[in-house]
């Protein structure tokens, strides 16, 4: 305080003032930290979302986060100095809520020695009854200014804007592929005597993954591996610093998975056709993915899933299911036999010769599938000729229809049991569908209609 | 010091008996009163603008009895000379022998009312205002102190400007205050009538005793004990400063009173201030000025320091109009 005419004798007046600027200094800290600490949670939101996943290291992390967090103390202490009240302002909110007449101004502010003490006694006398009208706690309640519920909607905004274009921007950041993660974590984990092995199997499951030969299968179940293994080693691990090392790969894994998946998707998709299929003869290829159906059942369920997902359809439960639930794996076979006209054509003996040479190895054919690496580039219409007839034209397909899932569906409602008759005869849950373009010129063709595309039905009925 | 010093509780009293001796005759005008005596505990003299009839005179007669001091009423015409005001050397004939004596002038009264002072040529009214500064007049290379207190209370009527000599702003800045006399409102009229129409004409008891001198110079003294916070100083020196041209003392006059000022006030405005705002927290009982003291006393201190322009008399803007716009654009803090 500037004026302390008798520092020794202070009095209730000055004391209260003291008192008084501590607690509105309090206030102002507070006011500054509700101002300042939501925007830095909602920056280091942002950095958590920012380089989630992304090949970062440690230390650099750990400088970002410093280094934010200095810059906020030192805001956070500018803005202090700046709103902290002083001692003439405190005065000043002491006289008006006592109804001084700038009682406490004077005392607090005034030039010791000046005046004479009578003087200087009398106005702290005066100062001191007016501060009995005073309670700091009552009369001087904290109360949340309007800008520190403006910072914290703005930083509320900022972390879903986050939120929602994270996805977007972390697309940017992820700069490391998966391999060279890995290849990273490998390096740091063969340090540690503990985890030598893991490095080792990082190190393999890497290489497989930039193995352009390897099939996702192989990839898959590698990953899987190798993230069992990890996480049985965190369990057993005691160091902090090798469980953080265990956890990033952890999460290096979970990315690898998701890219295997994402890449079987692909193929998946390219193969299948989103869906609808078609009734043109699959020589061999259709074998092949007809065993590698069979062999989905033994498949990992997070393979399985992704799977149903991606080819819509194939996976979707039929009226005749529920009889062949009992047995999912052979349901699943006969339902794609059902679905298939193809199949219901073939020699039953050399669907089942291709399935046994396929089944010698692991997986039920769904190995022999994937050593065959998806066609890439090559028009759904172009791998679906028998072989043989190339683009010369669709002379092997009698007809092609195009149905709807919901449709096939619906009129599996109806039928109790799913025929595998002749091609005429066929009920139209059994009518195979795809997306193949039907050539003008099949004969067979024009005594069957297809099918309106769905944009054009609304506007027929 | 501390010993001689008076007891604020009785420089209170003494003002506020002050007040209601004169308040019997003068009916209303109590500001006017208040800020009379506070001028003359703070050794300064006043400027009273009003139209003719409004008591002016009897104001400052009814005070001077109230203080129990000598008097002297000083009729300005065009054709009074300093000699009349200040005293002269003339021929006396004391036993047989001729000798120059000094013959006092009016202005060696302890209250002093300059009537219509601006119809008096500038040089007499430059003699008056000489002996307001210096509370000492020259005669013939001899000085001759002045009684103490002194006080000049001087008035000016504002119409029937015709052969006037308006008090140039260097006199004009030797006021303490201008105060502004306005006419009575309809209750004090009717006051006013009761009063002087009877068969009795009230009259101001004395009060201060006849060794006032005393009194008064401790009372003076008193005055200027009282404190005032830097941050009250502060605000006056910003008062004063923002009437200020540019160029003058680097001065920082808003855009809105710029245009309408000349000159702004001088440092003798800002010590006005601050002894006036002194006065007025005493005779509130108080020892400590507060801003509200400054506040109230901002106006009659600078209202005859601040010169306007052509631009301010062609929009009939009066100087109160402009420190009323400094007030409001000069905060406290």
């Amino acid at each position: 305080m500037q004026a302390t005419p008798h520092a020794q004798e202070r009095s209730a007046a000055e004391i209260l003032l003291d008192r008084l600027a501590a607690k509105l200094s309090q206030h102002a800290l507070w006011d500054t930290l509700l101002l300042i600490v939501p925007p830095f949670g909602a920056a280091i939101y942002a950095l958590a979302i920012l380089f989630r996943g992304a090949t970062v290291d440690t230390w650099a992390i750990g400088i970002i986060v410093m280094l934010a967090f200095a810059g906020t103390v030192g805001a956070t202490m500018v803005r202090y100095r700046r709103s902290a009240p002083e001692i003439p302002q405190v005065a000043e909110l002491a006289d008006r809520q006592s109804g001084a007449k700038d009682h406490f101004l004077t005392l607090a502010t005034l030039p010791s020695g000046n005046y004479p003490v009578s003087f200087i006694l009398r106005l702290r006398r005066e100062s001191s009854a007016f501060g009995n009208r005073i309670e700091i706690k009552r009369d001087f309640p904290y109360k949340i200014k309007g800008s520190a519920y403006g910072s914290m909607a703005a930083s509320l905004l900022a972390v879903l804007l986050i939120q929602l274009i994270a996805p977007v921007v972390r697309g940017g950041t992820r700069v490391a592929p998966v391999e060279a993660r890995l290849h990273q974590l490998a390096d740091k984990m063969a340090t540690k005597p503990q985890l030598k092995s893991l490095a080792r199997q990082l190190e393999a499951l890497a290489a497989k993954l930039e193995d352009p030969k390897a099939t996702v299968q192989e990839k898959q179940q590698l990953a899987e591996q190798v993230e069992k293994q990890i996480e049985q080693q965190q369990k057993q691990e005691n160091t902090q610093e090798n469980r953080n090392l265990l956890g990033e790969a952890s999460g290096a894994l979970e990315g690898a998975e998701q890219q295997v998946a994402s890449a079987q998707s692909r193929n998946e998709q390219q193969k299948g056709g989103g869906g609808i299929q078609s009734n043109l003869p699959q020589k061999g290829e259709g074998e092949s993915k007809e065993s590698q159906g069979a062999g989905a059942g033994q498949e990992d369920s997070k393979t399985q899933s992704n799977s149903d997902i991606q080819q819509g359809n194939a996976g979707t439960p039929k009226p005749n299911q529920p009889a062949q639930d009992k047995n999912p794996q052979q349901g699943e076979t006969a339902d794609r036999n059902q679905t298939d006209p193809n199949q219901a054509n073939k020699d039953p003996d050399k669907e089942q010769a291709g399935k046994t040479q396929n089944g010698s190895k692991e997986g039920a054919g769904k190995q022999q599938a994937s050593d065959q690496p998806p066609p890439q580039g090559v028009a759904p219409a172009d791998r679906l000729y028998p072989s043989g007839e190339g683009k010369q034209g669709l002379q092997g397909a009698g007809y092609v229809t195009v149905q709807l899932p919901e449709e096939i569906a619906a009129e599996g409602k109806f039928e109790s049991r799913p025929s595998k008759d002749s091609k005429g005869g066929r009920s139209r849950s059994q009518i195979p569908v795809s997306n193949v373009p039907l050539p003008a010129h099949i004969p067979n063709a024009a005594s069957e209609k297809q099918q309106l595309p769905l944009e054009y039905r609304g506007m027929i009925r | 010091m501390e010993a001689r010093l008076m007891q604020p509780e009785q420089f209170q009293q003494t003002f506020n008996r002050l007040e209601a001796e004169v308040q019997k005759v003068i009916v209303g005008h109590n500001d006017l009163i208040r800020k009379i005596l506070i001028a003359f505990f703070a050794g300064g003299h006043v400027l009273l603008e009003g139209v003719p009839g409004l008591g002016k005179t009897l104001l400052v007669k009814a005070l001077t009895h109230a203080l129990g001091m000598s008097f002297k009423r000083i009729q300005f015409t065009p054709d009074l000379m300093p000699s009349d005001i200040v005293g002269t050397e003339v021929l006396t004939d004391t036993s047989g022998r001729r000798e120059f004596q000094f013959k006092k002038g009016p202005i060696f009264a302890h209250v002093v009312l300059a009537d219509e002072i601006n119809r008096a040529t500038p040089k007499t009214q430059s003699a008056v205002l000489e002996a307001m500064e210096e509370k000492q007049v020259t005669v013939f290379g001899e000085s001759h102190v002045l009684a103490s207190p002194f006080i000049v209370l001087a008035t000016q009527n504002p119409i029937e400007l015709e052969g006037t000599y308006p008090l140039p702003e260097a006199q004009l800045d030797r006021f303490f205050f201008k105060l502004l006399v306005m006419p009575p409102a309809p209750p004090e009229l009717r006051e006013i009538l009761k009063r002087t129409t009877g068969a009795e004409i009230p009259d101001a008891g004395r009060v201060l005793p006849d060794d006032n001198g005393d009194l008064v110079n401790a009372m003076k003294q008193l005055l200027r004990q009282v404190m005032i916070a830097p941050p009250i100083e502060d605000y006056v020196v910003r008062l004063v400063h923002a009437t200020q041209q540019d160029g003058q003392n680097g001065g920082a006059a808003r855009t809105t009173i710029k245009q309408y000022i000349r000159f702004g006030s001088s440092p003798r405005g800002a010590q006005a201030i601050i002894l006036g705002a002194k006065g007025n927290a005493l005779v509130e009982g108080r020892v400590h000025v507060s801003y509200e003291d400054v506040e109230k006393i901002t106006l009659p201190a600078l209202r005859h320091r601040i010169i306007l322009n052509f631009q301010a008399e062609a929009e009939n803007i009066t100087a109160d109009q402009v420190i009323g716009e400094v007030m409001k654009q000069v905060p406290r803090q």
